[in-house]
């Protein structure tokens, strides 16, 4: 109980700490950049996993579709 | 696993797809006449041709045993100033080449040509406010010899002022798989015949003699957290668990098992329970105007694959106009716990009550490496312009397969190639 308790209060200061670590809105012009996108084009990403998933025996690791940067 | 009659013909489905996707454009078309409408239109074509080293039986001429597939993409999508935006789509897959009809230890002498064509259209709806958007879509798949059925529902929200973005994805497919009738067979798994030919697929009364239809429901789940941590540095964590529950085999291929030449159909289990995890990163460099992106994930399943993959992506603009990316990426997984080698299938027989002659399902390893090059223009503000941005893209990559042995599934193909062409504007 005391190490989940432990592990509960450590995410929970990880997220809060979050505001004050991360990056202001005035502050994203790079991470904005088309260059930075972990999506990258939504139909060439289609593409590729389209190739590699009939290839291997494993899937995923490519981020749930919409996943950002907070660059809105 | 049920099996169940033949389905609605491929047109009427497509009909109501179709209606529904023309009656909601319109509606929301009129509904936001006063708002700007941007739209997006994109061309993709990709070319993927693994060559066989083979020169026997069928593949004696250089190329007859190549496997090629073509792949055309093209997407829509409207974005309206409500909010609300509405994405179609239209991909093709035009597959031809050889493959053994057996695996066994002389695979390449049994190996037949074969051709076919895979559809699929899709759509989607996205409702998007400041710090989050909800999209659904669904997807319909067709072949001689299956049938997909795809619901999704995607949402993205926002936290702690946009540092954090927090992702999750749904996806239920209800697909249907046609193959050879076994009911004689039922519980002798080793009198199982494979389906010879796609013919009788699909059809109704007298005309799907033969053939029956198997259900494969596939459940697929991937919650993920973004934060952008520097002004600099994206950080991305994520998971994904997939549950196919159906027939899973592939209803063509036979495996030789034991000195007595005998040839079943595939056999693996109706159930695979499939789990991800990953990492991703991006860094940017300002000065060099370069971003470097690194993954990494950890894989198994219910099946005993377990999988190690690692990619780095350089992106990095040689002019404004004129961006270059570099892409390396290395997989490596341990086979199936029903999987054996042709020579062991048959020195040993069966590890199980399952065999199969998938590559997928080998011990394997494949590297991937190649390029982008993209052409892209955007008007300067102010100046007349027809469109908003438009690129253009060409793509090479290479990739090269180790498998764990000379007998292992489609060993004679150590080296695919992936060209692609891709257009796409905003207006």
């Amino acid at each position: 109980m005391p190490r989940l308790t432990a592990v509960i209060l450590a995410a929970a200061l990880g997220l809060a700490g979050c505001g004050h670590l991360g990056v202001k809105a005035h502050q994203r012009e790079l991470l904005a950049d088309r260059i930075m996108k972990l999506d990258g084009d939504a139909q060439e990403k289609a593409a590729d996993e389209h190739v590699l998933s009939n290839r291997e025996g494993a899937i995923g690791g490519t981020g749930t579709a919409g996943g950002g940067c907070g660059c809105n | 696993m049920g099996e169940t009659g033949p389905g609605t013909t491929v047109e009427s489905e497509i009909a109501v797809a179709l209606s529904v996707a023309v009656g909601l454009f319109l509606a929301l078309s009129s509904g936001s006449r006063a708002h700007a409408v941007e739209l997006d239109a994109a061309q993709r074509v990709t070319l993927f041709r693994e060559a066989s080293s083979s020169r026997s039986g069928i593949c004696a001429d250089k190329g007859n045993c190549d496997l090629t597939v073509i792949h055309p993409q093209t997407d829509i999508s409207a974005t309206f100033g409500s909010g609300v935006s509405m994405a179609g789509g239209y991909a093709v897959d035009i597959v031809s080449g050889a493959t053994p009809k057996v695996f066994g230890v002389d695979a390449v002498s049994t190996a037949t040509r074969f051709s076919d064509t895979r559809h699929e259209v899709r759509g989607s709806l996205t409702y998007a406010r400041p710090t989050a958007e909800v999209t659904a879509g669904y997807s319909y798949g067709w072949e001689s010899d299956y049938k997909s059925n795809g619901l999704t529902v995607t949402t993205r929200s926002d936290i702690l002022d946009h540092q954090v973005t927090l992702g999750f994805g749904y996806t239920h497919n209800f697909d249907t798989v046609c193959d050879q009738d076994n009911t004689a067979s039922a519980g002798r798994p080793l009198d199982r015949v494979a389906l010879s030919s796609s013919q009788n697929c699909f059809k109704s009364g007298a005309g799907a003699q033969g053939t029956v239809t198997h259900a494969l429901n596939i459940d697929s789940l991937e919650p993920s957290v973004t934060w952008a941590a520097t002004p600099r540095l994206l950080l991305q964590g994520g998971a994904t668990v997939q549950i196919l529950d159906g027939f899973q085999s592939n209803p063509y291929r036979q495996v030789e098992l034991g000195s007595a030449a005998r040839t079943p159909q595939e056999t693996v289990p109706n159930l695979r329970q499939r789990f991800a995890v990953f990492g991703r990163s991006a860094y940017a460099f300002p000065r060099t105007r370069t971003a470097l992106h690194a993954m990494t994930r950890l894989y198994r399943d219910t099946w005993a694959v377990e999988a190690v993959t690692g990619e780095l992506l350089v992106n990095q603009y040689l002019a404004k106009f004129l961006l270059f990316s570099v892409r390396g990426r290395v997989h490596a997984q341990r086979g199936a716990s029903f999987y054996r080698d042709a020579r062991g299938y048959r020195l040993l027989g069966p590890n199980g009550q399952y065999w199969t002659g998938d590559r997928e399902l080998s011990p394997m390893e494949n590297l991937l490496v190649g390029g982008k090059f993209a052409y892209i223009r955007i008007p300067e503000p102010g100046a007349p312009h027809f469109f908003n941005e438009i690129e253009a893209a060409a793509k090479w990559e290479g990739l090269f397969y180790r498998l764990d042995s000379a007998l292992a599934p489609n060993a004679d193909r150590k080296l695919a190639m992936i060209w692609q062409l891709a257009i796409s504007l905003r207006f």
